[in-house]
């Protein structure tokens, strides 16, 4: 059977000359073309003009001027523009942070032992497939001012903790907070569930029959192993904190007077509501940079581990 | 050599597909002219306005209407939701594809408005003839660089959609003589009962605004109706000016007298049709437009009134009377006689009052008592006595000012603002 495969490769190798050496190969590159065509102008090209206009003073329609530098001047002079970026910052490390500890939490409560696990684990992946925009509008009624929260709190004799969650400016960041914590738990647990899965179980008796306690075993058996999950899901909500926006902009829309403007909510307010084009795409490029660079430190900060 | 051809070919490959490409998305995007070669107009046009009520049938029946008295011209309607009209028309109109008559905004706040869209060159210039019957007052936004670009389909007037037999049944008694201490006044007696006068939705900055500018049409742009003129050359701020201040300063009172309903500053438009539904509170503000889609939804379960935002002790109250709803006809068009001839027939007397009763609203022109509907009985007289001032938005050079005023409004209701502050802000945004 050997020496039948070797002869064929002789003769598949003499007919495109004896200098090449047998490849097996699935295709050309260039057979990927219309497709890398297609991608790099459908995404790359339409970016690229996209960030062209941040140096205009384009309206959204009718001719433009070349403004240079000017856009990109107004957002940094202009507090409102550095109070919007500060809660994007806000929301996307509260966002990381959160998300990762309870998401990491629930995945070693649902790991293994518990036998309601599978129920437990579609229940909290649950929120994960609904729109975000229809999560926030129940969220959005849950903390009216008349709504269910209050109204439980009332009901339990805790009037004094009432409060208008969404027009309190600091409460109201929180509550977004919340919501996008709240629907995000289970994606980053499902992440953490695939990660230990992978740790051996008997390595992790070995340890106990080293007597190693629980947090040892987590600290220096978990942990390092389950450190591809850790930059994964750490990547993906920083990049989905930094572009927050559905859930903005359908509990509070921005306010109350801005409290809770981010650097995605102004994007769209100037670009499609104020027809400031040009400077809506330079608050877009800066959000696109800001993911970049945060993404490249994640990335570098995790390095050989993914 | 080989590889160098090879190369150059790859080069060339990598170079010509996506040229190829570009050139055929290009060929897609081309307009096309088809227009008659004849030299006569095409007799069918489109008109698209929009509609946040599917049933509101006005502009329909405006387009049947001049069909009707214009037999052989066909006038295709299109309907697009309110909340992405503007959006939706300026991609149209920027691609050059729009339609031959469109509703539009007045002014320059929106992004289609006669000032955005007159400035790209993309309205058809009107005579300004057509014109010459309606008041100024209405006629606020409907040209730019002086030339007439639209025209107002209705006139509304921007105030307080008021229930005024559930009023009285809780002792309140407001009317268009009334004061705004003497409102101020009735408001802890009412909250008493676990109600409120007026309903505010807090959240959103366009309701917070219809309040704030109702109040400075009577602080600000009573005594100086020219005031927008004046902060365009410079020679006056909102900072600067004691009626602005005295507006704004009004919405804070009004507030810590309790006029409003709990949470008001975090509440949406949701809180508003709870709230007027349930009886939480006898008013709201509002174009009056809203109390035909209201009383028609309740199928006449509820009567409701048109009346104006009293004005300050020592100022007089004037109505906010508003027509920055209207129709503009495209530049590109290529029926601009039927375009002209359709925009005439709509504010000419009978079409317009037909409009203006299918929309609930006043129709465009001189007003005249016996064309006002049984909502606007309580403002009648005003209306007639023209004791009103144009919607100082309409005049302002960008939607951000009036962003500012309302989104400085919630800051008043939650502290998070001083009025100075809020002020301060809408001079930034006017640039």
């Amino acid at each position: 059977m050997a020496i039948v495969q070797e002869q064929a490769a002789a003769e598949l190798g003499s007919r495109h000359g004896p200098s090449r050496p047998f490849t097996l190969g699935y295709g050309r590159w260039w057979w990927a073309l219309p497709a890398v065509a297609l991608v790099v102008f459908m995404v790359y090209v339409t970016t690229a003009a996209g960030a062209f206009y941040a140096f205009t003073d384009w309206t959204g329609i009718g001719s433009w001027n070349f403004v240079g530098l000017n856009n990109f001047k107004k957002i940094f002079q202009n507090p409102e523009m550095i109070r919007s970026l500060v809660n994007t910052l806000v929301l996307a490390f509260g966002f990381l942070l959160f998300t990762n500890i309870f998401g990491l939490l629930f995945a070693l409560a649902l790991n293994r032992g518990l036998k309601s696990r599978y129920v437990l684990r579609m229940l909290l992946f649950m929120p994960v497939v609904i729109a975000p925009i229809a999560v926030s509008y129940v969220w959005k009624f849950i903390f009216a001012y008349k709504g269910p929260l209050n109204q439980t709190l009332a009901a339990l004799g805790l009037e004094s903790w009432q409060r208008d969650w969404l027009a309190e400016p600091k409460l109201a960041l929180l509550t977004v907070l919340i919501v996008m914590v709240w629907q995000n738990i289970g994606f980053v647990m499902v992440i953490y569930l695939a990660g230990l899965a992978t740790v051996p179980v008997d390595l992790e008796e070995a340890a106990a029959l080293d007597g190693a306690g629980t947090f040892d075993r987590f600290r220096r058996i978990t942990i390092p192993m389950i450190q591809p999950s850790i930059a994964i899901a750490t990547t993906l909500m920083l990049i989905q904190g930094l572009r927050i926006f559905d859930q903005v902009l359908a509990l509070t829309g921005g306010g109350p007077a801005g409290a809770t403007e981010t650097l995605a909510t102004q994007v769209y307010k100037h670009s499609f509501v104020f027809g400031n084009f040009g400077f809506g795409a330079s608050l877009a490029l800066v959000l696109s940079l800001l993911i970049l660079v945060f993404t490249l430190i994640q990335q570098w900060a995790t390095r050989d581990r993914l | 050599m080989r590889l160098s051809i090879d190369r150059h070919r790859r080069r060339a490959v990598a170079v010509a597909l996506p040229l190829a490409a570009g050139l055929l998305l290009a060929g897609c995007g081309g307009s096309s002219n088809s227009g008659g070669s004849n030299g006569a107009e095409p007799q069918s046009i489109t008109l698209t306005f929009a509609s946040a009520n599917t049933t509101e049938m006005a502009f329909d029946d405006l387009a049947k209407a001049y069909m009707a008295a214009h037999p052989g011209v066909e006038i295709k309607t299109n309907r697009i939701a309110l909340d992405g009209y503007n959006q939706a028309l300026s991609t149209q109109m920027q691609a050059g594809n729009g339609p031959d008559v469109m509703y539009i905004n007045a002014g320059s706040g929106q992004a289609a408005s006669i000032g955005q869209f007159g400035k790209a060159g993309l309205l058809l210039e009107l005579d300004k003839s057509v014109a010459a019957d309606i008041p100024d007052a209405q006629m606020e936004g409907y040209t730019y660089q002086d030339k007439l670009l639209g025209l107002p389909s209705a006139t509304i007037v921007d105030g307080v959609i008021y229930n005024d037999v559930l009023a009285q049944q809780s002792g309140v008694k407001i009317t268009a003589t009334s004061t705004l201490n003497g409102i101020t006044d009735q408001c802890a007696a009412v909250k008493a009962t676990g109600k409120s006068i007026f309903g505010l939705a807090g959240s959103v900055p366009a309701n917070n605004g219809i309040l704030a500018a109702q109040l400075a049409t009577s602080t600000v742009y009573g005594p100086n109706p020219n005031w927008n003129q004046d902060r365009t050359d410079g020679k006056t701020t909102f900072a600067d000016t004691p009626g602005w201040q005295q507006a704004l300063q009004s919405v804070v009172d009004l507030n810590n007298a309790g006029c409003f309903q709990d949470g008001a500053a975090g509440a949406g438009f949701d809180a508003l049709t709870n709230g007027s539904s349930t009886g939480q509170f006898f008013g709201f503000f509002a174009p009056s437009g809203a109390t035909k889609d209201i009383m028609d939804a309740a199928g006449g379960a509820v009567t409701l009134v048109a009346l104006g935002m009293p004005a300050p002790q020592g100022t007089e109250s004037l109505l906010t009377v508003s027509a920055n709803q209207g129709l503009a006809g495209n530049a590109k068009t290529q029926s601009p006689k039927l375009v002209a001839d359709f925009l005439k027939f709509s504010v000419s007397p009978e079409p317009a009052k037909a409009f203006a009763a299918s929309q609930g609203s006043i129709p465009v022109g001189k007003i005249n008592a016996a064309d006002l509907l049984p909502q606007y009985k309580p403002v009648a007289d005003q209306l007639v006595a023209e004791e009103y001032r144009p919607f100082a938005v309409d005049g302002w050079p960008n939607g951000q000012v009036y962003d500012a005023l309302g989104t400085g409004v919630t800051g008043l209701l939650t502290g998070q603002n001083s009025v100075n502050d809020v002020l301060a802000s809408m001079d930034s945004a006017w640039g």
